[in-house]
């Protein structure tokens, strides 16, 4: 049994019922603009991996300086010694001793 | 290449702050150093790629092509109809000259926006969740 799923063009064909006249360029500019807001209602799960520098304690995670679209992190692993991937606590205040700006 | 990390989760943590990842690791060998002992949270003392794995809330792919699908679960699809129709309505509203017009298409715009937020708010979690099955409901022993 094929799963119901609307594609652009479905969609542009519901809303054209009501307006026949809008221009297909900002139709696609608003689908998008409800992706994005959709998004921001943890949707879509998604996973990267990112390589550690010696003594660098910061790491980008920004839609433009990384090349991953980063909503809210919910969990980090560390690889260990055996090459697997290991839940790491994530520290709650942020506030340690020795701060580094690298 | 593996870390050096044998109980990562004892020594190794996270945190953030702004748009930057902090991975910071109470290891280390410097036992003269002041602030840089064994014990001492500083910054991740090793080179690993792909050491770090992180687990994420993304942001949907856009959509460029008809025949695209948009990159959220199906149950919300038709929503988008919701969406496009209450800007449009705000749009029309805006730009007409006959203040019924613009009151009535001001209506549709919230209905339409409502019927939006509670697909994506109120309704969201329910139709995103994957868990299925009865839920059990112990109450306490009293006795």
């Amino acid at each position: 049994m094929a799963v119901r799923r609307l594609t652009v063009k479905n969609i542009i064909s519901r809303v054209r019922q009501t307006f026949p006249e809008a221009p297909e360029t900002y139709l696609y500019n608003l689908i998008n603009d409800a992706l994005l807001e959709a998004g921001l209602y943890r949707t879509k799960v998604e996973y990267a991996k990112a390589t550690t520098v010696k003594d660098q304690m910061w790491y980008d995670i920004s839609d433009t300086g990384s090349s991953v679209d980063i909503n809210k992190v919910f969990r980090v692993d560390f690889m260990d010694s055996a090459g697997d991937y290991i839940k790491i606590p994530r520290m709650l205040d942020g506030e340690i001793l020795k701060m580094d700006i690298t | 290449m593996a870390s050096n990390h044998k109980h990562p989760e004892n020594d190794v943590a996270w945190f953030i702050v702004g748009d930057k990842l902090a991975i910071i690791t109470t290891e280390g060998t410097d036992s003269t150093s002041v602030h840089s002992k064994s014990g001492d949270w500083k910054a991740i003392d090793e080179a690993v790629t792909d050491g770090v794995l992180i687990h994420y809330y993304a942001e949907p792919n856009t959509v460029d092509e008809l025949s695209d699908y948009p990159d959220i679960d199906n149950a919300m699809h038709a929503n988008i109809v919701d969406y496009v129709k209450s800007k449009l309505y705000i749009d029309r509203a805006g730009s007409s000259a006959d203040p019924n017009a613009s009151g009535t298409a001001m209506n549709l715009s919230m209905l339409h926006e409502k019927q939006w937020k509670d697909a994506l708010v109120k309704f969201g979690t329910r139709r995103r969740d994957k868990i299925g099955g009865l839920r059990a409901v112990r109450t306490f022993d009293l006795r």
